[in-house]
């Protein structure tokens, strides 16, 4: 049967490229359907009959978004002409209409998320705690298939519904439209997560495949495949070894594995959004970037407002703001002013809504503990940021060191990224209590014995590979320079002539075809954000 | 005027990219077949070393194969020439690689293959890379630039290094299987086939027949791969094809094999006294076809009782 493992398959390639040709032949109107019948073929192709669920959730995000349009309309109608204050309370009587509609379809989507996705979890925790009480109660533990793609699909019709609600977006009453905003193959599996706003009306378009952008979104492609083959999968072996078996090896190894599993997250994610994006781009769609170069961070919120930046929105958007502006965090906050003053008193609620956003923003990633601490820990080194700023402002200043200096700004750079490697060390262990020994071993089992007596190169990676990855960093990182710098790379090459087009697109696919960690030995890395 | 441009454009693009890539191919592909060489399957691959339209007999399949048949026992036994290209886990499409490699310097008169790869799941990419790394074979071994030296690019292809146990790999260990005979439980249930699987099959069927050999299916005695219900899917399969199909774990009586002691991994596997019992039972099988001579007083084939005589001083007990 066609089935379709990841974006990096022959099987994806291939549906692609008949998509392109029926994309390039058929008529404008009938270009729509043909994307929406390859999202189709490709979700059936990796989730088979779960399709009945994605299908599901847009019927019912269609339906709910007209039930709320004709309660709007409804009202808007019914409050012509009224005075005031009967306008108020006809206002206020519809809002609590709409509100129960909204309660309704998150319970709906949110509450389908929850139970595929995180009911082992929790029932396997009861069951925990029924064993800690001594209660001999179990409650059964359920196992679901997932369909793929939820966790992103579920956030877009979620933001959906809630800009209908907010009045940022009418209503769509063309099923197809959204049916295709929902579904779009080339980013169901890992995002970006659209909103309405950003990508439904050009899909629906379906505009012509212009050579410009063809060139562009091939570009994007390939620099995607660069680093899913020469850096995430090549990076794969270590990572297996060092997580699967942490206390075999030293502090110096296991260092190594959280920056190598960092970077080989990056590799993975990053070069998934660039396919994604270069795909999307072919097509004439501009989807919403996911990074933008995140390891030039000086500091954690930056860090996070670099990496997977549409989830980061998302959270702000539909769970930081709501919570920040609800009844309850206003009274807190003006309380707070009162007791701890301008500076700290909005500080208290502004955490209320953050650990709201790091709890989502970990249980999000997946159900499980290590998880939820990666949320949590980014909640605290966030917060505590934010409480010791004015302080570290006040010791600069005193200290005359001026922190938008170059290496002000390296030293803040790299203490960002060991913040981060440690974060990603506890994200990637599945056990929180081996993350812990782990990050132990780091600072109590240092040592460089192992590049001495040659252990490094036993994991199934030679000095080669480990030399391949160097060499690909370094070039990741010019690049980077010159994107923070405003360059515009891809477009830069598009514009010489075209000899020197050729051979820079013949340098990077031998590049992949020779370094990248493919055939017989390696073990291809699985689309690491797919199975969240 | 300007899409017929692009049209050019993009044809110089690809005719460009292939020319690279059969450049890159020829400065990656081995320059020998021997254990350093960065041959893929170098044992397996050791038929490229033999001497033209030497070889009787061909065994193709996986482990399975490879741990059961003993080339070097029939060449003293029968007198037939007979290779083993079996490799780890291989996969239907790698078969019919390994054959058209045989095909293109050896004529056997019979290809024997081990059953356990016919049901063995590959996919469409599997397929696709091969033919893809047959045309151009940098992509199957890209990753010599580790251990290539700047001499080896210029040199041509010689294949002349041929494996001592041709192809045989001898496991002397003992782990008792689990199971006894019991695993081939007879009943009427068929394990199907894979729609993709059966296309390779017929495949390698179609170029048995278009180089003059004849197909036979075999069975080696495996508790943990094989079962009945796969065997009445070969059996189906083979009479479909018109092939004749040898299943060792239902001749009991012809082939003895004690579970305790002919086996190397529980059962998965034969060891070489298991190895020598599959291996006497197909040498008589062969003798039966009355489509081979014996080769042994031959001159040609002087070298095959050397290697026989090697090989009997690194196993255990003398064949």
């Amino acid at each position: 049967m066609f089935s379709i493992a990841t974006y990096f398959s022959v099987e994806a390639l291939l549906l692609l490229l008949v998509t392109v040709a029926l994309y390039v032949c058929l008529p404008q109107k009938a270009r729509r359907y043909v994307l929406l019948i390859s999202s189709y073929v490709f979700f059936f192709s990796i989730s088979g009959k779960l399709l009945v669920f994605l299908l599901f959730s847009t019927l019912s995000v269609h339906h709910i978004g007209l039930w709320l349009s004709d309660v709007q309309n409804e009202c808007s109608i019914r409050t012509k002409g009224l005075e005031r204050e009967e306008r108020k309370a006809l206002n206020a009587e519809y809002n609590k209409k709409q509100r129960k509609i909204m309660a309704f379809a998150c319970i709906l989507h949110i509450g389908l998320l929850l139970l595929l996705k995180y009911t082992p979890f929790f029932s396997q925790n009861i069951n925990a705690l029924f064993g800690l009480l001594g209660l001999q109660l179990r409650i059964p533990v359920p196992k679901f298939l997932i369909p793929i793609g939820i966790s992103f699909y579920t956030l877009q019709a979620v933001a959906y519904l809630f800009d209908v609600y907010r009045k940022k977006i009418p209503a769509d009453r063309n099923l197809l439209r959204l049916a295709l905003f929902m579904s779009f193959f080339p980013q169901i599996m890992e995002g970006p997560i659209c909103r309405y706003s950003d990508t439904a009306e050009a899909l629906y378009e379906a505009p012509k495949m212009h050579y410009g952008n063809f060139v562009l979104g091939s570009q994007r492609m390939l620099f995607g495949l660069m680093k899913k083959l020469v850096i995430a999968d090549r990076l794969n072996l270590l990572i297996q070894n060092v997580y699967g078996e942490p206390n075999k090896y030293d502090g110096f190894v296991i260092a190594l594995g959280a920056v190598g599993y960092t970077f080989q997250l990056y590799a993975d994610f990053s070069g998934t959004m660039d396919l994604v994006i270069g795909t999307a781009q072919m097509f004439g769609i501009k989807l919403p970037e996911n990074f933008k170069r995140p390891f030039f961070s000086a500091t954690i919120s930056e860090f996070w407002k670099r990496w997977h930046i549409t989830l980061g929105t998302w959270f702000k958007d539909y769970i930081f703001f709501p919570v920040s502006m609800s009844k309850p965090m206003k009274k807190l906050t003006t309380k707070a002013r009162k007791k701890l003053g301008n500076r700290y008193g909005p500080l208290i609620a502004g955490s209320v809504s953050l650990f709201c956003v790091w709890f989502c923003n970990g249980l999000w990633h997946g159900a499980g503990w290590n998880y939820i601490f990666f949320g949590m820990y980014h909640f605290v080194l966030i917060l505590s940021g934010n409480i010791i700023e004015p302080v570290v402002i006040k010791i600069t200043q005193k200290l005359k060191i001026n922190r938008s200096a170059f290496p002000y700004r390296c030293v803040q750079i790299v203490r960002t990224f060991i913040l981060v490697c440690f974060g990603e060390m506890f994200f990637r262990q599945e056990s929180l209590k081996q993350g812990f020994k782990m990050f132990g071993k780091i600072f109590t089992d240092f040592t460089f014995k192992t590049l001495k007596d040659g252990l490094l190169f036993e994991f199934g990676m030679d000095r080669q590979d480990y030399l391949i990855i160097i060499v690909s960093a370094v070039l990741l990182f010019i690049i980077g320079i010159l994107q923070e710098k405003g360059i515009e790379i891809r477009a830069s090459i598009a514009k010489r002539n075209i000899a020197v087009q050729f051979a820079v697109y013949y340098a990077l696919i031998l590049f992949i075809v020779v370094f990248g960690a493919y055939g017989a030995g390696y073990v291809p890395l699985d689309p690491i954000y797919a199975g969240f | 005027m300007i899409y017929i441009k692009r049209i050019f454009v993009f044809i110089m693009f690809i005719l460009g990219l292939a020319g690279l890539l059969v450049g890159s191919s020829y400065i990656f592909l081995p320059k020998s077949n021997g254990l350093n060489s960065g041959m893929e399957e170098f044992k397996a691959n050791g038929i490229l070393g033999e001497k033209e339209n030497s070889i009787d007999v061909l065994f193709l399949g996986d482990s399975e194969i490879y741990c059961s048949v003993i080339p070097l026992q029939i060449w003293q036994s029968s007198g037939y020439t007979s290779y083993v290209c079996g490799t780890s886990g291989q996969t239907l499409d790698y078969t019919e690689v390994m054959l058209k490699r045989t095909f293109e310097k050896q004529s056997p008169k019979i290809v024997v293959m081990e059953t356990n790869a016919i049901y063995r799941k590959f996919t469409v990419k599997n397929v696709i890379f091969t033919k893809v790394s047959d045309y151009f074979s940098v992509f199957r071994y890209h990753n010599r630039w580790k251990t290539m030296s700047i001499d080896e690019i210029n040199k041509p292809a010689e294949y002349t290094f041929t494996d001592e146990s041709k192809g045989y790999r001898l496991k002397t260990g003992i782990k008792p299987a689990v199971k006894d005979n019991s695993y081939m439980s007879p009943t009427d249930k068929i394990l199907p086939i894979e729609k993709i699987n059966r296309q390779s099959v017929e495949r390698i069927k179609k170029l048995c027949d278009e180089n003059g050999a004849k197909l036979i299916f075999f069975s080696t005695p495996s508790t943990k791969n094989w079962n009945y219900m796969r065997h009445n899917g070969i059996e189906a399969l083979a009479k479909e094809l018109k092939c004749e199909y040898i299943d060792l774990n239902l001749l009991t009586k012809e082939v003895p094999v004690d579970w305790k002691n002919d086996t190397v991994d529980k059962g998965d596997h034969m060891n070489y006294f298991g190895a020598k019992k599959v291996t006497s039972y197909l040498s008589e099988y062969l003798e039966n076809t009355g489509l081979l001579a014996d080769k042994r007083n031959d001159s040609d084939y002087k070298t095959w009782n050397e290697a026989a005589e090697e090989f009997n001083k690194n196993c255990p007990n003398k064949i």
